[in-house]
C-alpha cells in the first residue's frame, strides 16, 4: 500500500561490482540547491523519480513524535494548483503511479511514470513543495488512516511492539528513542501549526536529492528541473540533531506482553552510523551470521538445535548511531532464555576464533548478485544511487563500495565483533503470552 | 513550451478520450521453446543486459492434489531441498550460498514451482542442484521430522496475523467441497498425521515432466542452453497413467449471503473480505476485467481506497481483487478497519460496490483507467525472474505471447458501454461471502446484519467447509 512505513531502518542494498559506472551517473544542482542523479535507460518506455527529504523522526521531540510520517501523508493532499486529491487522480490519469516511505532517517517519494508523462510529475512535484496547502479536514481524515496504519502493524507483526520497545530502552535520549509512526497520543494532538511549520523547515530544495531514471534524456530532465523546480526558494537549513547517545553502561532488558504462540526475541547492540569506518565490516558480520541456511545462527539455532523457527539480523542505514539486532522466535517448548544463550554462544564463537576466509568469500560473492538485482530495474538503480548519496554523502560510494568490500579481512571482521557484541552494549527485549512467570 | 500544463488540465477536462498513454508498444523480447521426449516442456529467452539467469518450473503438483493429506504438496515441494541422491542437505545450503544462489521451491493452490537467480557464470553448478532436486529427491526422514515439527509450530504462528490467515480462510467459504478451496499449508491435524512416505507418494505420482515446464532467461547463449537442458532433463521419466485434475469439477455458486466470523479475542481491528466467485485466467474479458477493477479497487484513487480511506479516515487501505485459477476463481473486497468502526467500513464497502452497479463508469475514469494500466504494464516484465515467471504463467494458463504484444490494443478497446458490461457481468452484487477476522464479543451482533453466521476460533484448525 501507499505511503508505507519502515518500522525500523532503510534496509541498504549491498554491492559488488558491475558494469555500471559511476560515469553513467549525470548530475547537475540547482541555483536553489536542489541536487539531482539522472541516469538515462531506455530499457523499458518508463522513468521514475525518487526525491529523498533528509527528514525523519530523529528530527521530532516528545509532543510532536511521528510527524514526519504523518507529513509524508500530507503531501498528497492538496497544494495551490492540484488541490486535495488531485496530485494522485492526475498522476494516474497520466499513467504514473507513486508511494513513499518513512524512516528515523529520511522521507523518500516515488514515482513511477511512462516517460512520456515526465513533465506532468515535475508539474506536480513543484507544485507541492513550492506551495502545498494544509487543509483541515484532510488532517482529520487523515489523522484517521495514520492511526489505521499503526494499530494494523501492530495487529499483524508481534515485531513492531517488541522492536519499538527494544529502540526505547537502547536509546534513552536520541529520537531514535520512539517509533517513526508515533506516540498514539500526539498522532491525536498535531497541530496545524506544526505541520506549517514543518513544511517550512524541511521541505526545501536544498533538503532534497531528487534521483530520475529511465527512458529520458539528460537535458530534459533538466529543462524540466528549471522550469518546474528552480523557482523554490531556498530555506535556511534545518537545525542539526545535536542529541548524542551516551554510551550504556550495562545490559538492558524489557519484558512485552503478547498473545504469541511461542517467545519472540530481539537483542539489539549500539553500533555507529553509516558513514563510520566499521560499516563494511558490520555489514559482512550480519550476512555471516543469517544470511542463507548455512549461516551461522539459521544453521545452528533453526536446522542444528531446532531451538528457532526463525532468525534474522539486521544493521541498517542511519545518520546517526544506531542498533545492529538480532531477531529470533523461539521453537515450541524452547525456553526463550536457552534460546538467547545459543544466540551468544554463536556471537562468542566469532569474538574468539573470527569467521573463516570461505565465509568471507561467500558474503562478497552474496553481495555481487545483491549488486545485480538492485541494477536489474530502473527503480532499484534510483532506490540505490540516492540511497548512497543521502547516507554515505557521495553516490559514487556505492561504485567504490566492491573496492570497500574486498578490503575487508577476516581480522577486521572478528575485530568489529568484539568490539560492539558485548553483554553491557546490548538491550535484550521477550515478547511473550505469559509474562507473569 | 509554455502553457503545456494548462493544455494537459484542458484535456483532461474536455477531450479525454483523446489522451492515451503510450508505452511505445511494449513486446515481449524474443524467445524459443521445445519439447523433450519426455513431454518437458522448455522455454529460452536471452537477456544480457546483467550477468544472471534465472530458471522457473511449474508443475501440477499444488495443493488441489492433496485430497484428504491436506499440506502434503506444499511439504513435498519444501522438502525437495532436504538432500537428493547426490548432494546432502548441507551441501546444498553451502554450494548455493557460497556463490549467492537462489532457489526456493513451494507449492500454490494448482501448481508447484521452482524459481532460481544466480549469476551466469554459476550456471552449470546450479543448473546440475537444480536438476537434482526436480529428478532426484531422497526425502530425509530426520529432515523431515524437523521441517514437520517446524511447520507446526509455524500454523500456529500464523494465527498470530488476520492479514495472512483470512484468504485460507475464505477459500474455505467461497469454494466449499471443491479442490480450491484446500488449504495450501494444511492444518495441525492433517499435517500431524504425515509421515515421509506420503511425501514419497506424493512426489512419485505429481512430480513428472510430462504437463511441466523450464523456462530459463538470461544471459547465456540459446543454442548451448537447449544443449545443457536437454542432457540434463531428458533422463526424467514421463508419468503412463493420465492424472485425474481434483479442480475439474464445476465450482458451486453462492445461493445466500454467509459469513464467516473468525473469533480473536485480543484483536484490536476487524480484518475482512467480502466475496464472491471470480473468473478463470483464460477469460476473454479478463484484460478488460483488470481495468474496470483498477477503478473499482485495484489502485490508490479507486472507489474503494478514495471512500474507505481518504474520504472518511476508516482504514490505512482498502482494494479489490480478481483471484484467476485454471478453472475458476474469486473476487476479493479486502480492508481492515478499527473493532469500533467495523460497522461503519463494511456497510461503505457495500455502498462503494452497489454504486459500481448504479452509477456505473464515466469516460473519464475509464480512460484514466486504461493510461494506468497501460502505464504500469511495462515495469512488470523488466526482469529475468519476471521474465521467467511470466513465461511459466503462459505455459501453464495457455496464453500466448499476444497478451503482452496486444495488451495495449486490448486495453484501449474497451469502451465505455462495454466496461458498463463487465461490470453488471462479473462483479459481484449479492450473494455476498464475508470473512470477519476480528473480536466476536464486539462485531457479532453486527455480522449477523450481513448474512448467516458461522463462527470459528482462531486457534483452531482452518479446515475445509462442505
Amino acid at each position: 500500500m501507499k505511503k508505507i512505513m519502515f518500522h525500523l531502518f532503510l534496509l541498504l542494498p549491498l554491492i559488488g561490482q558491475a558494469q555500471m559506472k559511476a560515469d553513467d551517473v549525470k548530475t547537475f544542482t540547482l541555483t536553489n540547491g536542489m541536487k539531482f542523479l539522472v541516469v538515462e535507460d531506455f530499457s523499458i518506455p518508463n522513468a521514475n523519480m525518487y526525491l529523498f527529504y533528509k527528514v525523519g523522526s530523529r528530527n521530532e521531540y516528545q509532543g510532536i513524535t511521528g510527524l514526519s510520517h504523518f507529513f509524508e501523508h500530507m503531501m498528497f493532499n492538496g497544494a495551490k494548483k492540484y488541490g486535495p486529491k488531485l496530485f494522485d487522480r492526475t498522476m494516474e490519469f497520466n499513467g504514473g503511479a507513486n508511494n513513499a516511505y518513512t524512516t528515523e532517517n529520511v522521507t523518500v517519494y516515488t514515482n513511477w511514470f511512462p516517460a512520456s508523462a515526465t513533465e506532468v510529475i515535475f508539474d506536480l512535484e513543484g507544485d507541492r513543495i513550492s506551495s502545498l496547502s494544509i487543509d483541515s479536514t484532510m488532517v482529520e481524515s487523515e489523522r484517521g488512516v495514520v492511526l489505521s496504519e499503526r494499530r494494523t502493524g501492530l495487529e499483524n507483526s508481534p515485531w513492531r511492539l517488541l522492536s519499538q520497545s527494544v529502540q526505547a530502552t537502547a536509546f534513552q535520549e536520541h529520537p531514535y528513542h520512539w517509533p517513526v509512526i508515533g506516540y498514539e497520543d500526539d498522532m491525536k494532538n498535531w497541530t496545524q501549526q506544526d505541520l506549517e511549520r514543518y513544511f517550512k523547515t524541511y521541505y526545501a530544495p536544498n533538503n532534497c536529492v531528487v534521483v530520475v531514471s529511465g527512458a529520458i534524456k539528460m537535458e530534459k530532465v533538466k529543462e524540466f528541473a528549471k522550469k518546474y523546480l528552480e523557482p523554490i526558494p531556498a530555506q535556511i537549513a534545518p537545525p542539526q540533531v545535536h542529541i548524542v547517545e551516551p554510551a550504556q553502561t550495562g545490559e538492558r532488558r524489557i519484558t512485552v506482553k503478547k498473545e504469541v504462540a511461542t517467545p519472540y526475541l530481539m537483542i539489539g547492540y549500539h553500533t555507529p552510523e553509516s558513514k563510520s569506518e566499521d560499516y563494511y565490516a558490520l555489514n559482512i558480520l550480519s550476512s555471516v551470521l543469517s544470511s542463507g541456511n548455512s549461516s551461522r545462527l539459521y544453521a545452528s539455532l533453526v536446522d542444528q538445535k531446532q531451538l528457532a523457527t526463525q532468525v534474522f539480523t539486521d544493521f541498517g542505514d542511519s545518520f546517526d548511531p544506531s542498533l545492529f539486532n538480532v531477531y529470533a522466535v523461539a521453537n515450541k517448548d524452547v525456553k526463550e532464555s536457552d534460546l538467547e544463550q545459543a544466540v551468544y554462544a554463536e556471537l562468542e564463537k566469532i569474538k574468539k576464533d573470527g569467521i573463516s576466509e570461505k565465509e568471507l568469500q561467500k558474503i562478497k560473492n552474496q553481495k555481487l548478485m545483491e549488486f545485480y538485482d538492485q541494477v536489474e530495474t530502473i527503480n532499484g538503480k534510483s532506490n540505490n544511487i540516492g540511497t548512497y548519496e543521502v547516507f554515505f554523502g557521495d553516490y559514487r560510494k556505492m561504485f567504490n563500495a566492491p573496492a570497500n568490500y574486498n578490503k575487508i579481512t577476516t581480522a577486521e571482521v572478528q575485530k568489529v565483533a568484539n568490539k560492539y557484541f558485548t553483554k553491557s552494549n546490548r538491550t535484550v527485549g521477550i515478547l511473550k503470552t505469559n509474562v507473569e512467570e | 513550451m509554455e502553457g503545456i500544463k494548462h493544455k494537459i488540465m484542458i484535456f483532461s477536462l474536455l477531450l479525454i478520450t483523446s489522451i492515451t498513454v503510450s508505452a511505445q508498444s511494449f513486446k515481449l523480447p524474443d524467445y524459443s521453446s521445445f519439447k523433450l521426449a519426455n513431454g518437458l516442456t522448455i522455454y529460452l529467452m536471452e537477456q544480457h543486459d546483467v550477468p544472471v539467469i534465472s530458471v522457473s518450473a511449474i508443475l501440477p503438483a499444488g495443493a488441489i492434489y492433496d485430497y484428504d493429506r491436506s499440506g502434503v504438496a506444499s511439504l513435498t515441494a519444501t522438502a525437495l531441498k532436504h538432500g537428493t541422491k547426490n548432494f546432502t542437505k548441507e551441501k546444498i545450503d553451502e554450494e548455493l550460498d557460497f556463490i549467492g544462489a537462489n532457489v526456493d521451491t513451494y507449492a500454490s493452490k494448482e501448481f508447484s514451482g521452482l524459481s532460481s537467480k544466480f549469476a551466469a557464470k554459476d550456471r552449470d553448478k546450479v543448473l546440475v542442484i537444480i536438476k537434482e532436486l526436480l529428478l532426484n529427491p531422497a526425502f530425509d526422514a530426520a529432515e523431515f521430522e524437523k521441517e514437520k515439527s517446524r511447520l507446526l509450530v509455524q500454523l500456529e504462528q500464523q494465527k498470530e496475523s488476520p492479514r495472512s490467515v483470512i484468504g485460507p480462510y475464505f477459500d474455505t467459504l467461497l469454494y466449499g467441497n471443491h479442490a480450491y478451496g484446500n488449504v495450501i499449508n494444511g492444518n495441525k491435524a492433517t499435517v500431524g498425521k504425515l509421515t515421509v512416505n506420503d511425501l514419497k507418494d506424493f512426489y512419485k505420482t505429481n512430480y513428472k515432466p510430462n504437463g511441466a515446464a523450464i523456462t530459463v532467461v538470461g544471459d547465456f547463449v540459446s543454442s548451448d542452453m537447449k544443449v545443457a537442458l536437454s542432457k540434463l532433463f531428458s533422463g526424467w521419466e514421463k508419468s503412463v497413467v493420465e492424472k485425474e485434475n481434483p479442480a475439474s469439477n464445476s465450482i458451486k455458486v453462492p445461493t445466500e449471503n454467509k459469513v464467516l466470523l473468525v473469533n480473536k479475542g485480543d484483536a484490536k481491528e476487524t480484518t475482512f473480505y467480502i466475496g464472491s466467485a471470480g473468473i478463470s485466467r483464460n477469460n476473454p474479458d479478463y484484460v478488460a476485467i483488470e481495468v474496470v477493477n483498477t477503478l473499482f479497487g485495484g489502485r490508490f484513487t479507486s472507489m474503494l481506497n478514495d471512500e474507505l480511506r481518504v474520504n472518511s479516515g476508516l482504514t490505512y487501505g482498502a482494494n479489490s481483487r480478481f483471484n484467476a485459477l485454471k478453472n475458476g476463481g474469486s473476487f476479493v473486497i479486502s480492508t481492515f478497519t478499527a473493532v469500533k468502526t467495523t460497522e461503519a467500513a463494511i456497510d461503505k464497502a457495500l455502498e462503494v460496490l452497489n454504486k459500481l452497479h448504479s452509477n456505473g463508469l464515466d469516460e473519464k475514469s475509464l480512460s484514466s483507467a486504461k493510461n494506468y494500466v497501460k502505464g504500469q504494464f511495462p515495469p512488470r516484465y523488466e526482469t529475468t525472474g519476471q521474465l521467467s515467471s511470466l513465461l511459466s504463467q503462459m505455459f501453464w494458463y495457455n496464453f500466448d505471447k499476444s497478451f503482452i504484444d496486444n495488451f495495449e490494443k486490448n486495453v484501449d478497446g474497451l469502451d465505455l458501454a462495454k466496461a458498463n458490461q463487465i461490470i453488471a457481468k462479473y462483479f459481484p452484487k449479492d450473494k455476498l461471502q464475508f470473512v470477519l477476522v476480528g473480536k466476536s464479543e464486539d462485531i457479532k451482533k453486527i455480522a449477523e446484519k450481513y448474512g448467516k453466521v458461522s463462527e470459528v476460533q482462531i486457534d483452531d484448525d482452518i479446515k475445509k467447509r462442505n
